[in-house]
């Protein structure tokens, strides 16, 4: 090999070395710590230890013998599901009405709608909490559901105008003029056609509920503490591996949530905003 | 010619949305802004400023805005850093492998913070890994009180939000045209110059929505700071999570929040124009 010729080899496969080495480092960054706090979960130590010492599922017992962890768990599901169904509800309709800017000012109120989106959260429940409870809902488990849907409606909206703009109107023309009435051409061409939207952009919000704890701790009595609430105390006081044990369930649902999602349509789509 | 968009659905289908916003996010905020005026001028016994003048006169609380700003900003930053290659990688040479590496990119968003937050306190601890590792190999004689100061806080808050960045930028590499960089190269640029004149440029408007994102994002992030910030940092959103569970003053809090609201929205705007400057036009 002449010396022009290897400097050459040594800059294309360098390079690509380098920065295939760099990524590699990059996803030990993102997941070392999940993975450790998996691995803690199993510990049989009262303490928290990396790497840890022994093995035993009693730290799983306790998630589900302490009262509050269970209670919370199911408040969190609840809530996810309620809000994002409330917000697909309300939000699927408006994103076929502004994805064809079909009204006056489609982009500013798109824009209003995803407003939500960037306002400081924390900001958002402190102002919530107040505002319901002088309209009488108080600490409620209606209140916690209002908040969640402010916050879903804006992922809803966001993911099924995404995908109706990529559907030819073409086959909704058609279905009209072989005669389908509005309601039928929703029904069967319409709505089949958004569905991959509605359902990432519902499982989306659910996801984001499940963790939003800035919104769900200013709602916080016995009744309505969500999951991310009750650890967040729970570590404040002490440092045991039943927290690890917590995550790692959630964990295991968010992923089973996923790997559904990826069958239904595909990650490819989803990983892109907008 | 093209006639009138077929619709199947009326433009009143808007209105529950809307409605539904106006009631439960405009109005609330405006509440807000209201509440915290009209309670800040009720002096009482050990209140002798309204919350404002002690937000803007207090050198400490004008460290804690002037932190927030910081904080949030320096994240954005290391974000874009560490994230921009990891967006050329998926894209450019992922390729059979872009699958399984969006999966790993979107997993930590789908885990708890919490748990997030948890696992790097395991490694920062006194005898965490981090310790154990630097002791092992003789770079330290006592282990290193990291909790204590900012690192944690900020390698957390990188931790949680670089998938954001790194999805934006992707999401624009992967409609610039890889026969721009190709021609460049042809003509002799160097892979330095190429990205530098080609790249970067058509990029600006991914790397403008995932610093948006980030900042946002950051700007408003308390749980990352409570468990890995021990103290060190004193942001808005850590002191309303204080006000509110301990001091319970809640004109304070009140205050602080549209102070974090207005933040949040100047730093938007003034981002929005320094792209559109640049000529970013999706934003």
């Amino acid at each position: 090999m002449t010396g022009e010729a290897m400097a050459h080899f040594w800059e294309h496969t360098g390079s690509r070395l380098a920065l295939a080495t760099y990524v590699a480092l990059f996803f030990i960054f993102l997941l070392a710590p999940i993975l450790i706090v998996v691995a803690v979960s199993f510990s049989s130590t009262s303490f928290v230890a990396f790497p840890p010492q022994g093995f035993s599922l009693k730290w799983y017992y306790r998630f589900f013998e302490y009262k509050p962890f269970i209670d919370s768990f199911i408040v969190s599901i609840e809530i996810a599901v309620l809000s994002a169904g409330l917000g697909a509800l309300i939000g699927v309709p408006a994103a076929l009405v502004l994805a064809r800017n079909q009204v006056p000012f489609a982009n500013a109120i798109m824009a209003f709608l995803l407003a939500p989106l960037s306002v400081p959260l924390i900001v958002l429940g402190f102002a919530l909490l107040f505002y319901l409870s002088r309209l009488g809902f108080g600490v409620s488990f209606s209140s916690l559901l209002i908040a969640h849907t402010v916050v879903s409606i804006p992922y809803i909206v966001r993911t099924v105008a995404g995908v109706y703009r990529g559907v030819a109107q073409e086959f909704e023309e058609s279905a009209a003029i072989l005669g389908a009435s509005r309601w039928q051409v929703f029904r069967h061409v319409t709505l089949p056609m958004i569905k991959p939207g509605i359902l990432a952009g519902t499982l989306f919000a659910v996801l984001i509920s499940v963790d939003n704890l800035p919104i769900s701790y200013f709602f916080g009595s016995a009744a309505t503490n969500t999951l991310p609430v009750v650890m967040l105390s729970y570590l404040e006081n002490q440092f045991d591996p039943s927290v690890a044990a917590a995550s790692t369930i959630q964990l295991v649902l968010a992923v089973a949530g996923l790997v559904f999602l990826e069958r239904a349509y595909g990650l490819q789509r989803i990983g892109t905003p907008n | 010619m093209r006639g009138r968009r077929y619709t199947t659905v009326s433009g009143w289908l808007l209105a529950p949305a809307a409605l539904f916003l106006i009631v439960f996010f405009v109005i609330p905020l405006i509440a807000n802004m209201d509440k915290s005026i009209a309670l800040s001028s009720i002096m009482g016994p050990g209140r002798e400023q309204t919350p404002y003048t002690k937000l803007f006169t207090d050198p400490f609380y004008l460290s804690v805005i002037a932190q927030t700003v910081v904080l949030s900003v320096g994240v954005s930053v290391l974000c874009l850093l560490t994230g921009y290659p990891v967006a050329f990688y998926l894209v450019r040479h992922a390729g059979r492998w872009s699958g399984i590496v969006i999966f790993m990119l979107i997993a930590p968003l789908l885990t708890s913070i919490i748990m997030r937050t948890f696992g790097w306190r395991v490694l920062f601890a006194r005898r965490g890994l981090f310790n154990e590792a630097l002791l092992n190999l003789g770079w330290i004689e006592r282990p290193v009180e990291f909790l204590n100061g900012p690192v944690p806080a900020v390698v957390g808050l990188v931790h949680v939000l670089v998938p954001f960045m790194v999805l934006s930028i992707a999401a624009v590499l992967r409609n610039i045209d890889p026969r721009l960089e190709e021609s460049a190269r042809l003509l002799g640029a160097s892979r330095w110059k190429t990205f530098a004149k080609v790249t970067l440029p058509l990029s600006l408007d991914g790397i403008g929505s995932g610093s948006i994102i980030v900042f946002l994002l950051a700007n408003g992030s308390f749980v990352t700071l409570l468990l890995l910030g021990g103290g060190y940092l004193q942001t808005l959103p850590l002191l309303i999570y204080q006000q509110f569970n301990t001091t319970q003053d809640f004109a304070f809090a009140a205050a602080m929040s549209n102070v974090l609201l207005a933040v949040a929205v100047i730093c938007l705007y003034s981002q929005l124009r320094i792209l559109r400057r640049r000529g970013v036009r999706s934003l």
